[in-house]
């Protein structure tokens, strides 16, 4: 089976970093700007979630990073410790005396903390599902990035996709141009592709993370769409699913990038708005978006996998018995599909139709193993050695299902099983979903 | 006997169950009052279609977030069993030895079974020796030591005292104090866990329920069992 069509994101982040204009912030300006967004971010669920701490540890065992290397700093409480501290002192109902006990955060503890809440962290969401007192941390993690976002201080190649994002609509260049270059090739292929409909039902979504190396993933997209028989389009002025905003932490930037999605969905006409096979993007505009947007929105928004797995149910989906190699695989649960998102079954759904034998890994479904990969980490050079090391905990459960091929439905975990793949000259074959579908199509 | 000592001893225990211990109740009380009300801010409204009840999935969550998944467990197997066998030690102790019972029916007016003092003894020295355990765990394990905070240690000796008081005053282990007096520190180690308690770590015996509740309205809003 071909080898995955999605550019390696390791180099994507460094040409990235390359361009990030830094703001130009004196180290106490950074650590008011980080303290003003952990304020803002600090809800009531927040300070329930701060207050509840009871420092127990039980959450390192939940994450790979901690399970991968045995670093008592990836325990993913301690990756929140700015955010704790900021709470003690300002909002904490015993301020007044933690104030008199404790020392404010610096700016050195924002510089430590950016490899505790973005190289180690995939906001995969494990550990909210182990704590017993019930913390949601990953939320926490997410105030955390907002405030060494807005300091200033977040990966250079995540923030400088984000500033792109929000100022241009492209990423790393690839914009609109790019992406009605790519429908002309797939044209070219004989899949037509409706671009920039007026009015649509279904308003498609790619990614440039998926089209800047080819446009097989946009292919086998609109192949499946055009069986379908549907009413669908993909939109020049809100295509992108991915949203660095959400990955770098800046606020800003993710409003006004979903918003684009929004505006392009409700300009078309849209009632279902189908997010590509990009992991955080879907929680991010499924369970994000509208709040940010301020109105409930005309549309639904639905995953690949979701949206392949309620037409075939509804009957109009029909795909043969699998052929090309995919006979045995393992599914491997994206964290943003799946525990982060609730769409487990579909794609499993999907599977049981392309009648392939699934064997699940041990973590799967809701306490699936994240791939080591997600909420940006694949991007950041500085994570590499503490991924490959994760990576081993993904391999071993894999390895442990005996299926040659690994199935999944988000391209950041795809890009990272097809990067370890390379690691450990590994001998699986890596599929996404969109594709198993397209090449069986009834 | 010296008198002076032996009414000074009287008066202390008469201080420790008599004022300390109502002033103690009442500072618990509006602690705890106090500190939820600091928590009922404004939740954000969110505005996505949900795929399943949050208020369902909340309440489902204060249960079955006691008992994690297989996959999740395995590797808490100590720090879970540990935890509940303090618990369950505590509340056996505080419930079931006699003059506890005794104590909370003169309070409540009704009585319970109790257990006879052998179980009793066990369980305190079980549940002492994992308090110990527990201390030694959190000086020693890297990840608990980096997040520990002061609060830790104050909490977990607070919670320690009693036991230790009761146990002296049991086993009439005293080193040299009246027995009274070692009756009294017991009244005085339980008023200083009741007003510790709205303040520190021991609030989380409250802070739990609100929690899990929110943490497991969060998945169940996504479709999610907590």
């Amino acid at each position: 089976m071909s080898a995955t069509t999605i550019p390696d994101y390791g180099t994507l982040g460094e040409r990235a970093a390359a361009g990030l204009r830094p703001k130009a912030l004196s180290d106490e300006q950074k650590v008011a700007k980080a303290k003003e967004a952990f304020l803002a971010g600090m809800t009531a669920d927040m300070a329930t979630y701060l207050e509840s701490c009871i420092h127990c540890g039980m959450c390192a065992e939940a994450c790979h990073f901690y399970i991968a290397t045995g670093d008592a700093k990836y325990t993913p409480i301690f990756k929140v410790e700015p955010l704790k501290k900021v709470y003690r002192r300002e909002l904490a109902p015993l301020r007044a005396f933690n104030r008199f006990v404790s020392r404010d955060i610096t700016v050195e503890d924002l510089a430590e903390w950016k490899e505790l809440a973005y190289d180690s962290c995939t906001q995969c969401g494990r550990c909210s599902l182990l704590c017993p007192m019930g913390i949601h941390i990953q939320s926490m993690i997410q105030v955390v990035r907002n405030g060494l976002s807005a300091a200033g201080m977040a990966p250079a190649e995540l923030q400088a996709v984000a500033d792109e994002q929000k100022d241009k609509g492209s990423i790393l260049g690839a914009g609109a141009d790019k992406l009605r270059e790519v429908v002309e090739r797939v044209r070219a292929k004989g899949i037509e592709v409706p671009l920039d409909k007026d009015k649509a039902d279904v308003l498609v979504l790619s990614s440039a993370l998926d089209f800047l190396k080819d446009e097989t993933i946009l292919a086998a997209t609109a192949k499946v769409m055009n069986k379908l028989g549907v009413n669908w389009t993909i939109r020049s002025d809100g295509y992108e699913s991915a949203n660095f905003g959400a990955l770098s932490g800046d606020r800003v930037a993710q409003k006004r990038i979903s918003k684009r999605v929004i505006d392009a969905a409700i300009a078309a006409g849209a009632k279902k708005v189908i997010v590509a096979e990009c992991g955080h993007a879907y929680p991010v505009l499924r369970w994000e978006a509208a709040t940010l947007y301020g109105k409930e929105l005309p549309f639904e928004f639905l995953s690949v996998a979701e949206y392949l797995g309620q037409e075939l149910k509804a009957g109009r989906l029909k795909v043969k018995k699998a052929g090309n190699g995919a006979s045995h695989v393992t599914f491997h649960d994206p964290c943003k599909l799946g525990r982060m998102g609730g769409s487990f079954d579909e794609a499993r759904d999907v599977l049981r139709a392309l009648g392939v034998k699934l064997t699940e890994m041990e973590s799967h479904g809701r306490t699936n193993l994240c791939c080591g990969g997600g909420g940006g980490v694949a991007m950041l050079k500085s994570a590499l050695p503490l991924r490959q090391k994760a990576f081993e905990l993904k391999r071993e459960e894999v390895e442990r299902t005996g299926a040659p091929t690994v199935v999944t439905a988000c391209n950041t975990c795809m890009q990272n099983l097809e990067t370890g793949k390379a690691w450990l000259n590994w001998d699986k074959d890596i599929v996404n979903l969109v594709q198993l579908v397209s090449d069986n199509l009834a | 006997m010296n008198e002076g000592l032996y009414l000074e001893g009287m008066s202390l225990l008469d201080f420790a169950r008599g004022p300390a211990l109502r002033w103690a109740v009442i500072i618990f009380v509006i602690g705890i009052v106090w500190r939820l009300t600091a928590l009922l801010l404004a939740s954000r409204k969110q505005l996505e279609p949900t795929k399943g009840s949050a208020t369902s999935g909340g309440i489902k969550t204060l249960l079955t977030r006691s008992a994690p998944a297989h996959e999740l467990e395995k590797n808490i197997v100590f720090q879970h069993y540990s935890g509940y066998a303090w618990h369950i030690g505590m509340f056996v102790v505080l419930l079931f030895f006699a003059p506890h019972m005794l104590f909370f029916k003169d309070i409540l007016g009704f009585g319970w079974p109790t257990l006879p003092n052998l179980f009793i003894t066990f369980f305190s020295v079980v549940t002492v020796g994992i308090l110990l355990v527990l201390l030694a765990r959190r000086l020693m394990n890297p990840v608990l030591r980096q997040i520990s905070t002061l609060d830790d240690y104050i909490s977990w000796l607070i919670a320690f005292l009693p036991f230790l008081t009761g146990l002296m005053a049991f086993t009439h282990i005293t080193f040299g104090m009246r027995y009274e007096t070692v009756l009294a520190l017991h009244f005085l180690s339980v008023c200083l866990l009741l007003v510790w308690f709205p303040f520190g770590k021991l609030m989380h015996a409250i802070f739990i329920w609100p929690s899990r509740y929110k943490v497991g309205a969060a998945f169940a809003r996504r479709g999610v069992r907590a």
